[in-house]
């Protein structure tokens, strides 16, 4: 059974529409980002890469580029081996990649060599005069041709196949049973195409050595500063003590900024042999061809169903294509991520899905772009589904989902292929956005519409997220475990600091952690400061990215208030003369129970922490809290997209797109606001444009934002945006995080949409990016048949 | 991405005429457009350089060109292989030389193999480039060819 809450009025700092406190730096260009960072005597380094995306590496002749003016050294993959550096572990450990290619190149564009210099300009230019020669190799660009294993890309693995792993979950027998005796079946190949985060600023690092102390310091655009500390020691072997991780301002991650890539590994290596610090900033065709690739998902998904429309059994039968190596930055027991949330938000009494990945010469990754590690191609796969059986058996997609989602007190729901999720209200929702959008009107404006011969559609995406991960007896990177932790230090004058092991990449953490314990403390959240990303002060923490840092950081912080709170109310009892429990916090005061008047602020306990404790009470006063959920969280949403398709030019306007949000509790609506904007812009560009295209050759076609397009304010909807509120029971405060539901969520909807314009013409699939070439040779088609 | 050219050229020389000349890579050297310079490696061979500018792919590629005369004087395979700023560009053309009344006739063909940045560019921007390329080499063997005294070459 879920709890839903009204909006309520503005509490001391939660649900609070406060301005960001970064974004006065942000706006007068005052952040400081990693690229800002100049070190004395600095060297710059640059990398070669390989034009060939499958080629033995035959010599490589460093001479030209060492005579260039300024070049210091030139490193190759032979050169790491020697450190024991040609090769560093994947995130999840299944498999490892070369830093630098050794004896073959295994994708266009992979690092061949580095070039250190005394400026970037002469680092460049010696990498261009680095001389390799190749020896082509035929490539292998297509994941079912890999999985002929014709030709065998990884001949250094023990296993010779190009297959990494087979996963699966759920009932097969059962599930193929029910399709088979179902009324109804559809069935569609649906691929979610290979995208790219490319956030604004590319990655990079600085290593910096000090050969006195044999400390190595590491500026990174890191979204998991901590996490990249453990692997570089046990890559490199440093002592983990002598490592210092430092992530400054960061330029949008959306997951890009979790792996380890070849910059900041030969960086470090340049570093510690010269003793000199070394930079490393790609370039834009480096980060959309070399780094974390995220989707590429090709789904084959059935779903079985009554004549009335309730749905029966749902199979999902995916191939994967990883690229060269397994870099996807999955938990260690999820290879496929969460996939398994893939019956959305419908009651399935069957489900199966099962999946294999293959390498294909093509760059690594498969990273959480904005999304809990494959919940989007997961959502996109059900609101795809749901949307096909709505049209086989010609019924209201609005009312089919109405028909099949769980209902409100059948929560904590145990879904058929291994969550429990935790909340939820669907039914409330979709009703909301209905009601807001006007949906029967606008059924009505297209049936005249149609009449007429023009082509408007409307589409849904009702999806379910989890996130949040996670649950340490299920969550680990590498074997660490997936909780996340905060710091609380309350000053005599009743400001704070406050330390997390998340980094934000544009969130707004150093508003919305400020105000989670503002609201615990009662202090003024202007007052709190909130440090990230330097693992010498910050508590351990797995970072931020799969939408976890509010369900598993904010959770800690909400905890660590407590525990000063509760430490707190030891010196007010010594201050009000009163026994311990007879003192309560109430209204964001202690007070004695029976006498209101007689209260004492945080702020005057944190001045007698410091001036004035209790007797044979510790002075101070500050906390610690390391937070391990229950359970991951399960944000939702009902999003509608209505558009109207121009059959002679392909062009589709998005008209309205509607996003009703249920994250639970809120911290900041104006940052969720922003969070959601941002993310369904994504989804649009995802929706419409972007697509990491490879031709027959294995070349990357989308190498930088002329062909790897990225919508500005002009291309980009008006975005409507309302919530529920339906708390997580099992968060300290009722939260499930937000930032990447829009993410999730939105592609569907436009491709609903526009699927749902087109079936008049017959149409009831195109695979993303819905291009204007493909919607007009859609309708084409159509026309010609 | 591969493309494919071919066309066709009528030369006012003998077969004779023209088949030493194709064979002469300091000639075909001189045929190519936009060629900085150009060095002799052997009888069927040459290195060039060459200012290419295609979209934002701008700058000097280096060249390696190896002329295969196939027995019989009726048929000369080409092998361009080269690049530069992280491109490659491979190219692979074939002319048949037969006579027709009072013309030598070269019937080429050929497919480019474009790898890199050079790939990305866009296909109808390459295409448009590297076809320019392709029918001025030809074009310009047939000009120096018609414009050389009778008996030279």
């Amino acid at each position: 059974m879920s709890t839903t809450i009204e909006p309520e009025a503005e509490k001391h700092a939660m649900g609070v529409r406060m301005k960001r406190k970064e974004d006065p730096r942000f706006i007068q260009g005052r952040g400081r980002y990693l690229d800002d960072i100049v070190l004395p005597g600095m060297l710059y380094l640059a990398l070669v890469h390989s034009p060939y995306p499958h080629a033995k590496i035959v010599k490589i002749d460093k001479s030209s580029a060492l005579a260039v003016d300024g070049v210091v050294a030139v490193l190759t993959g032979e050169d790491l081996a020697a450190h024991g550096l040609a090769w560093i572990p994947t995130f999840h450990g299944y498999d490892k990649q070369m830093v630098l290619c050794v004896g073959k190149a295994l994708y266009q564009y992979q690092e061949v060599a580095g070039v250190i210099a005394t400026s970037r300009e002469a680092a460049v230019d010696g990498a261009e005069l680095v001389d390799v020669e190749y020896d082509p190799l035929d490539p292998v660009v297509d994941p079912f041709a890999a999985r002929e294993d014709k030709i065998i890309l990884r001949d250094d693995r023990e296993n010779k196949t190009n297959h990494i792993y087979h996963w699966e979950v759920g009932k097969r027998a059962e599930t193929d049973a029910a399709l088979a005796a179902s009324d109804v079946h559809v069935k569609e190949r649906i691929v979610f195409q290979r995208c790219h985060p490319a956030p604004l600023e590319p990655c990079g690092a600085i290593a910096d050595m000090n050969p006195a102390t044999g400390r190595l310091t590491l500026y990174m655009t890191s979204q998991a500063p901590h996490a990249h500390r453990t692997v570089v020691s046990l890559v490199t072997g440093i002592p983990e003590d002598k490592i210092h991780v430092v992530s400054p301002d960061i330029g949008g991650g959306f997951g890009n900024k979790v792996p380890v890539y070849a910059g900041y590994v030969v960086a470090a290596a340049a570093s510690v042999v010269l003793g000199i610090p070394v930079k490393w900033v790609e370039t834009r065709t480096e980060n959309l061809t070399c780094t974390g690739f995220a989707r590429d998902y090709h789904m084959d998904v059935e779903i079985g169903a009554s004549k009335d429309g309730a749905v029966t059994a749902l199979k999902v039968t995916t191939v994967a294509d990883h690229g060269a190596f397994d870099a996807a930055a999955d938990p260690t027991k999820y290879p496929a991520g969460l996939f398994g949330i893939v019956t959305g938000s419908y009651d399935f009494a069957n489900a199966f899905t099962e999946l294999d990945a293959y390498f294909t010469n093509k760059a690594p990754g498969g990273i959480a772009y904005r999304c809990s590690f494959r919940v989007t191609e997961a959502s996109f796969a059900i609101e795809r589904g749901m949307e096909l059986l709505a049209r086989k058996l010609n019924m209201d997609p609005a009312e089919l989902r109405l028909k099949n989602f769980v209902k409100k007190e059948q929560f904590p729901y145990p879904s058929p292929l291994g969550f429990v999720y935790d909340s939820g209200d669907y039914h409330m929702t979709l009703r909301k956005a209905l009601d807001m959008i006007g949906y029967d009107d606008l059924r009505k404006e297209q049936a005249e519409k149609r009449a007429r011969g023009e082509l408007m559609g409307i589409g849904i995406s009702t999806f379910t997220e989890a996130v949040g991960a996670g649950p340490s007896k299920h969550f680990d990177i590498m074997g660490i475990k997936m909780f996340d932790s905060a710091e609380i230090r309350v000053h005599p004058t009743g400001s704070a600091i406050l330390r997390a092991g998340t980094k934000s990449q544009g969130q707004g953490h150093e508003t919305t952690w400020a105000q989670i314990a503002a609201e615990e403390l009662g202090l003024d959240p202007q007052n709190i400061m909130v440090e990230e990303g330097d693992t010498d002060t910050a508590p351990y923490g797995l970072g931020t990215y799969a939408s976890r840092s509010t369900p598993t950081a904010g959770a800690a912080i909400a905890m660590a208030s407590r525990k000063i709170r509760e430490r707190a109310r030891k010196i007010a009892a010594h201050l009000l003369e009163a026994a311990e429990d007879d003192v309560e916090w109430v209204d964001y005061k202690f007070r004695v129970k029976g006498v209101p008047e007689n209260t004492v602020t945080m702020q005057e306990v944190a001045f007698a922490a410091y001036t004035n404790p209790a007797p044979n009470t510790e002075p101070g006063l500050e906390a610690t809290f390391y937070y391990d959920p229950p359970n991951l969280t399960f944000p939702y949403g009902a999003y509608i997209a209505v558009v109207d398709v121009d059959r002679e030019t392909g062009f589709v306007k998005v008209r309205r797109f509607l996003a009703i949000d249920d994250c639970g509790t809120v911290i900041n609506p104006m940052v969720v606001e922003g969070q959601i904007h941002g993310g369904l812009t994504e989804g649009f560009a995802i929706a419409f444009m972007q697509e990491i295209r490879y031709d027959e050759n294995g070349n990357n076609l989308n190498t930088n934002f002329t062909e790897y397009l990225v919508p500005t304010s002009l291309e980009t909807p008006h975005w409507e945006t309302s919530n529920t509120i339906t708390p997580s029971p099992h968060h300290p405060i009722g939260a499930k995080g937000v930032g990447e539901s829009p993410n999730v969520g939105s592609p569907a909807a436009f491709v609903n949409a526009v699927m749902d314009a087109l079936a008049p013409l017959g149409v009831t699939h195109v695979d993303m990016p819905l291009t204007r070439e493909k919607i007009w040779r859609a309708c084409r088609q159509a026309a010609t048949a | 991405m591969n493309l494919e050219y071919s066309g066709r050229e009528r030369i006012a020389a003998g077969r004779e005429t023209v088949w030493a000349f194709i064979n002469d890579p300091a000639k075909i050297a001189g045929c190519m457009p936009d060629v900085i310079e150009s060095h002799v490696v052997d009888e069927h061979t040459f290195d060039a350089v060459v200012q290419v500018a295609v979209g934002p792919v701008r700058g000097k590629f280096k060249f390696h060109v190896v002329l295969i005369p196939q027995p019989g004087g009726e048929h000369m395979d080409l092998k361009i292989s080269g690049g530069g700023f992280g491109s490659v560009v491979d190219l692979v053309a074939g002319a048949d030389i037969s006579v027709q009344s009072d013309s030598t006739v070269l019937d080429w063909k050929g497919t480019a193999t474009m790898r890199g940045p050079l790939a990305a560019v866009g296909g109808r921007v390459l295409d448009a480039q590297a076809k320019r390329v392709i029918t001025t080499t030809f074009a310009n063997v047939k000009a120096q060819l018609n414009s050389a005294p009778a008996g030279a070459a």
